[in-house]
């Protein structure tokens, strides 16, 4: 018991000498997980986004003209075979057409100078569960991309099929918007995280400093390492964990008054929830506790020495 | 209980500060190292505490081969070695109770051994009544006698004191001699670096002298020079 409320006593002294520059060591320690966890949210936002573009799309299978009843059967049940595929619908001629100047009412030029009836193909509208099952039914139908002359154009092995809708740009387009997001919110968290593990550390020296006196004492009378380190280490660990607290606070802030107020402006994007935000507690918490360990090693160097 | 083999010890700098010095201290003994400025008094004190290695050969302290004890063990052996310096190294902010008590604190000692035994030993060093007091509140000589108690709380088997008079008037050095006669006497080895002439004449202990890193002179119930 003695010994607690000596590690205690000591962290608190610690922590009231150095009070402006804790302070400082603090509010780093809040931006950088602030920041950590708004990258986090903002990942997670943006997966939901991406889920919502992706999940349960249509991909149109393009039929060769002219089309036989025989085929649409035959292809309608190949396609309903395939894993993934919730119904196919056939789209003729007349319905395709209606669609396509619903599109375009507000052109007229363009329709009128558009033969619809022999422009728009036929086609057979495939629900999927996912995006990236499209490939399962290219690969059903054997459709394949071909570069001929500069420019792509995609090949159907399947007799009556001309094209599959090309997702494919579209996914490696989403995949390198998440990616580059990520990456530069991580890199602006990470870049912070140092900066407050540098600060923390920095704080911690500056306390073992002032009270160099204090330590060379205690080495004197036979105090081991760990009795002479604890209490800054502490004292790292209550800095990195108030700020990680105010972070959490703050997150929770960004929810309630951005993010709830965005909601019903925009029905069909997908937002945050408290849930999301509970989500990446534990990770701010690991956070911080990582600044400190980090901190306390690199701050105490310089002290290891007996 | 203190040894030295062939002891040589060369600083970084390039400084000989001890040169084959072969020492050997029993159980209990009173022994004055005295010497110059720069004879390697104050480097005989930090070896024995393992604050310095020796370069060549080897320091025994309280039966322990000092180069084969880990730097994880050093403060295990520090707790059986008190000192005593010549600016006291108490903390201007902790009253005499609680600079001896951090002593006992940092070392993991509980608040019933603490309570115990600090007014004891203050009481020993002739400050019973002084507990409360603050450094700056206290004279010169009080406040050795408070550092002295701290060395002494936690019963070492030596004590090391560099200069423990140097600041000083003659007069209440004698009283901190007779102190650490008192010390001695209950079976502490003491060691004490210092060049006060007048001390060491008139007590007549041991005397170890240095000269420019070497033992020039060892002879028991000495004079200074």
């Amino acid at each position: 018991m003695a010994r607690f409320e000596y590690f205690f006593r000591e962290t608190a002294a610690g922590l009231r000498r150095n009070g402006v520059v804790a302070f400082a060591a603090m509010s780093t320690a809040f931006i950088a997980l602030f920041l950590f966890g708004l990258s986090l949210l903002i990942a997670r936002e943006f997966e939901l986004v991406t889920r919502v573009l992706t999940g349960n799309v249509e991909v149109q299978v393009y039929l060769s003209d002219p089309v036989n009843d025989g085929t649409v059967t035959r292809l309608t049940e190949r396609l309903q075979q395939v894993r993934g595929v919730a119904n196919v619908d056939y789209w003729d001629k007349k319905r395709s057409c209606e669609q396509f100047r619903e599109l375009f009412a507000n052109q007229p030029v363009f329709l009128e100078n558009v033969n619809c009836m022999e422009v728009i193909p036929t086609s057979l509208r495939v629900n999927l569960s996912e995006v990236t099952d499209f490939r399962q039914i290219t690969a059903a139908l054997g459709c394949q991309t071909v570069e001929s002359g500069g420019q792509e154009r995609q090949e159907c092995a399947e007799p009556g099929v001309r094209s599959v809708a090309d997702y494919q740009k579209l996914l490696d387009r989403l995949n390198a918007i998440t990616t580059v997001l990520s990456l530069s919110v991580f890199a602006i968290a990470v870049i912070m995280l140092a900066s407050a593990i540098g600060l923390v550390a920095n704080t911690l020296r500056m306390g073992m400093f002032a009270r160099r006196k204090e330590i060379g004492i205690m080495r004197l009378v036979g105090a081991t390492n760990w009795r002479i380190r604890v209490p800054f280490l502490i004292e790292g660990m209550v800095e990195a964990l108030v700020g990680a607290a105010f972070a959490i606070a703050f997150l929770f802030g960004v929810k309630v008054f951005f993010v709830d107020s965005l909601r019903g402006t925009a029905p069909w994007l997908p937002l945050i929830r408290n849930t999301d935000v509970v989500a990446v507690t534990p990770l701010i918490l690991l956070a911080a506790a990582v600044v400190a360990v980090i901190a306390g090693t690199i701050g105490m160097r310089r002290f290891l020495d007996v | 209980m203190i040894s030295l083999q062939h002891v040589t010890k060369v600083y970084r700098n390039g400084v000989t500060a001890l040169e084959d010095v072969s020492v050997e201290i029993d159980k209990g003994e009173f022994v004055f190292v005295v010497g110059p400025s720069g004879s390697g008094k104050s480097t005989m004190i930090r070896l024995l505490l393992k604050q310095e290695e020796a370069t060549n050969g080897d320091v025994y302290v309280a039966g322990k081969n000092l180069s084969k004890v880990t730097s994880f063990k050093v403060p295990h052996l520090r707790r059986n070695v008190g000192t005593v310096f010549q600016d006291y190294k108490l903390l201007q902010d902790k009253t005499a109770f609680e600079n001896v008590a951090f002593a006992l604190e940092v070392i993991g000692k509980a608040k019933h051994v603490i309570d115990q035994r600090v007014p004891e030993i203050l009481e020993y060093v002739g400050l019973g009544d002084k507990l409360n007091a603050f450094p700056d509140e206290l004279s010169g000589g009080e406040q050795q006698r408070v550092s002295i108690a701290r060395a002494c709380v936690n019963r070492p088997l030596v004590l090391l004191a560099d200069e423990p008079t140097g600041n000083l008037d003659p007069n209440t050095s004698v009283d901190i001699m007779r102190l650490l006669d008192k010390v001695n006497r209950i079976g502490t080895t003491v060691v004490m670096a210092t060049h006060d002439q007048a001390i060491v004449d008139a007590m007549r202990k041991r005397v170890i002298e240095l000269d420019k890193g070497k033992v020039v002179r060892d002879q028991s119930r000495g004079v200074y020079s």
